[in-house]
């Protein structure tokens, strides 16, 4: 599809243009911060929510900044995206290399259009990670851990900006033995643009 | 040509930003700041409103969006981001551009470009980047009692404006 292609490449014209930071830094930094959170919370259910909610701050802030580059570049991004598809294709060819640098697919569109999956070949976050075998003596089982939950939460703050409400789930982790990365993401609703509160009718 | 007002309105029609060039600011007494509110949420309303119905008059394919609003005493410049955020800014109606062959088209493309420029170097740069900025918790008026929320004036956003804004040829 041409739209497909036109998203890689804008995606790619982007990425040149973006400043760079250290790979390794990156992930290490990453890695750290991951660490801190399982030695405070111990639950690795609770440091998935915080990661997500971090994520989300993230994907609040990341979506302006997308916006803003890709239509100044005259990217296309002027027609808004017709429906969850092109959504999809924009978020991972342009979003994912933009501000990753990684090629991301799309697919397994679900039958009513409402729901996709991202696939990640390679994640930079978890170069260097091993997550640690289950321990026999009923420690924190840290297989219950989502590593790169963050980008369920980049996803779902970026989406909530434009009014789609989705939901982002992590299903395949490299981490864990599958061959590659899935996010699975759903859209839940599609939000009105109001008036805030200041607008009530008295 | 003068600019009159610049505003930054979010999703939700909070005002994010707001400011006044007015040769004539110094002659008035400080205006009451609810009257300053009421207008805002005036000028976001009608905002609002018109791009709804620009959306229901565009014909199928074409890609709807609200470039000014003119009127006898002056034109409103606007641009909205997919992301919800508008900027505004108010000028008077007479372009003076150096060269009178211009026709209005340029006119108007030159301030989509500077609104896009403003949104994309200035607003991103300094308030995006900005590790206090936090969607909808920002302060407007500075004279709010909530300690901790976000301030545009803590970036200098506001000076890069002003210098910006001031860089184009039709301001004075």
């Amino acid at each position: 599809m041409s739209s497909k292609s036109q998203a890689a490449q804008a995606g790619q014209a982007l990425w040149a243009k973006m400043p760079k930071a250290n790979a390794e830094l990156f992930a290490l930094t990453y890695g750290s911060l991951v660490t801190e959170l399982v030695r405070d919370y111990e639950d690795p259910i609770e440091v998935n929510a915080q990661l997500d909610r971090i994520g989300h701050s993230i994907g609040v802030r990341c979506v302006d900044e997308f916006l803003s580059k890709a239509d100044v570049a005259g990217m296309g991004l002027t027609t808004q995206c017709q429906n969850l598809r092109d959504t999809a294709e924009v978020v991972a060819k342009m979003g994912f290399k933009m501000f990753l640098g990684i090629q991301a697919e799309v697919g397994a569109f679900s039958q009513d259009q409402r729901c996709f999956s991202i696939y990640l070949q390679d994640n930079p976050l978890s170069t260097f990670v091993e997550l640690p075998e289950d321990d026999p003596s009923g420690g924190e089982d840290l297989r219950r851990l989502k590593y790169s939950n963050l980008y369920c939460g980049v996803i779902r703050g970026a989406l909530e900006q434009v009014n789609l409400k989705v939901d982002c789930n992590i299903v395949r982790d490299t981490l864990k033995g599958d061959e590659l990365n899935e996010i699975r993401v759903e859209l839940k609703e599609v939000l009105a643009d109001g008036a805030g509160d200041d607008y009530k009718e008295e | 040509m003068t600019v009159h007002a610049f505003h930054i309105f979010d999703r939700k029609g909070k005002t994010l930003f707001t400011k006044r060039y007015s040769s004539a600011v110094k002659n008035q007494p400080v205006q009451d700041v609810e009257l300053l509110s009421e207008q805002r949420k005036l000028i976001f309303g009608m905002l609002f409103s018109l791009r709804e119905l620009v959306g229901s008059l565009t014909p199928e394919g074409e890609s709807p969006a609200l470039q000014s609003v003119k009127t006898g005493a002056g034109t409103l410049h606007c641009y909205e981001t997919i992301s919800g955020l508008r900027i505004a800014l108010y000028t008077n109606n007479n372009p003076n551009m150096g060269s009178t062959a211009r026709n209005l088209d340029t006119s108007k493309t030159s301030f989509q470009n500077a609104l896009k420029h403003i949104y994309s170097e200035l607003w991103v740069d300094c308030v995006v980047r900005s590790p206090l900025y936090r969607p909808g918790d920002i302060q407007v008026d500075g004279h709010g009692n909530d300690v901790g929320r976000f301030d545009i004036r803590s970036t200098n956003f506001e000076k890069k404006l002003d210098a910006y804004l001031a860089s184009m040829p039709w301001f004075r």
